[in-house]
């Protein structure tokens, strides 16, 4: 933006706010940049809270062209100087377009126009409650339907495990917005299409949605989501996608250990058990098994303590599992479903499901009694 | 140097307390950042100047999702040194490469 205030007026409004002078305002800002100068000489940067943090960053040699004469010359490497806005700063400049949301570009359609009105709508609903999903009944209802249709069909297939979804909170909404553009132009401005009018919408599409048959797996397959996980507070939100891919290796070999090699590391802010899994184990599906290892720290698998150390298993190669890590990685499925059953019954069935998906061993022989009803469901896949 | 390094040093250059000091620092920040909330840039002698811009929105891929998602514009704080400042630090620590 090309307005601009002179620095003058600025040491006018300093003065006024903090009443006092102009001239001993403006000596205070030419001691404070003083400060940050020998600050970032010192140390390589400098914070300033409530406002952000000055750091030098050193730029590697590169080759550039020289603009005037067109010839190739080296540029040496040097310090930059860069600033880094810290997040009060951040979102008070965004503030004009904060209402904006990331969203999910369909490929086949391209009716832009759509899809931030209606994605945007459910999106706020999340991030009202990203633990629970009990935030709103129009999810809820939508993950139901959304979860039991590829079930469903796949028992008639009889096909191998094919990719099963077992939840997602936020999954529903590309539904919604496919659903909108199938169904032709629904072009609803965020603020009429408030909760009311979308758990009507909801309500409708269920019914709709339960006619054709084809049609759902089809929708159900896609895995999209108008929402950006966003890394602000070490939350993972239990709507996490536990899907669980196609890989029963049960019958895997020998080099069987009685006990992990463990590792220890401390949970920054921004990471969940997901992406600690995906990072430190090589494959998110993994993430149970840190929680079984540590069920003594985590209370809550989707709320995991900051700065806490979590003990971290060793293992030979995510993709090909021992028997022993086959029947851990189950026993982390298992303590969840059981955590599941006392905080979120409803798709706990999903966990123990899991269970039978790394180790058909122990879900026949469960150490503990389970719902009669999740078992079968369990059992039958 | 961190925040309460910075006003240690700052009360002990002005002569103030430093409950003072800090109190200043942050009416300052508020006008400073009022202005760029306004999406008005200032120059700060020998430090740089702060200014705002707007990235256009732009495609992403998330991995995690396996799709190509659409980030909207946004506004954002630019800064940009003042020379003095650039050339002082420029070599700092890498005078040997």
């Amino acid at each position: 933006m090309s307005e601009k205030i002179t620095f003058k007026e600025l040491v006018e409004l300093i003065a006024k706010q903090s009443e006092q002078s102009q001239s001993s305002a403006n000596s205070f800002i030419s001691e404070l940049v003083d400060i940050i100068e020998s600050g970032l000489k010192s140390d390589g940067q400098v914070s300033i809270s409530g406002f952000g943090k000055f750091e030098l960053r050193w730029m590697k040699e590169r080759t550039g062209t020289n603009p005037q004469t067109g010839e190739q010359i080296t540029i040496p490497g040097q310090n930059k100087v860069v600033f880094k806005p810290f997040k009060a700063l951040r979102e008070g400049v965004n503030t004009p377009y904060a209402h904006l949301e990331t969203t999910v570009i369909d490929p086949e359609k391209t009716s832009k126009k759509e899809v931030p009105n209606v994605a945007s709508a459910p999106s706020k609903e999340v991030k009202a409650s990203p633990v629970n999903n009990t935030g709103s009944n129009e999810t809820i209802d939508d993950l139901i339907i959304e979860r039991e249709n590829p079930l469903r069909k796949e028992k008639k297939e009889s096909e191998p495990a094919v990719a099963a979804t077992v939840a997602s909170a936020v999954k529903p909404n590309p539904k919604l917005v496919k659903e909108v553009q199938d169904k032709g132009s629904f072009n609803w401005s965020f603020a009429a299409a408030g909760i009311i009018a979308l758990l009507a919408f909801l309500l409708l599409f269920y019914i709709i949605q339960r006619t054709p048959d084809t049609d759902r797996t089809q929708v159900s397959e896609q895995i999209e989501t108008p929402v950006l996980p966003n890394g602000d507070a070490a939350v993972q939100p239990s709507d996490e996608p536990s899907e669980v891919i196609d890989e029963p290796p049960i019958e895997a070999e020998s080099s069987q250990r009685g006990e992990f090699d463990l590792e220890s590391i401390q949970i920054t802010p921004g990471q969940s058990l997901w992406t600690i899994a995906e990072a430190e184990l090589g494959n998110a599906y993994l993430w149970p098994l840190i929680y079984h290892l540590n069920q003594d720290i985590i209370d809550n698998p989707n709320q995991i303590p900051v700065n806490t150390n979590l003990q971290i298993p060793v293992i030979s190669n995510p993709d090909d599992l021992n028997e022993f890590e086959l029947d851990q990685v189950a026993r982390g499925y298992l303590s969840l479903y059981q955590w599941n059953r006392e905080n979120n019954p409803d798709e706990a069935r999903f966990f123990l499901w899991a269970v039978g998906v790394f180790s058909t061993d122990l879900l026949e022989n469960l150490p503990s009694e389970v719902d009669a009803e999740d078992l079968a469901f369990a059992v039958s896949r | 140097m961190n925040y309460k390094e910075l006003i240690d040093q700052l009360s002990e250059k002005t002569g103030n307390t430093k409950t003072g000091t800090k109190k200043i620092l942050q009416d300052a920040i508020t006008v400073l950042s009022e202005q760029l909330e306004d999406g008005k840039g200032v120059s700060i002698p020998d430090l740089g100047t702060f200014s705002t811009r707007i990235t256009p929105e732009r495609k992403v891929y998330n991995p995690h999702f396996d799709a190509e998602m659409m980030v909207p514009k946004k506004r954002v704080v630019e800064f940009s040194p003042a020379t003095g400042l650039k050339e002082e630090v420029k070599y700092l620590g890498k005078e040997n490469e």
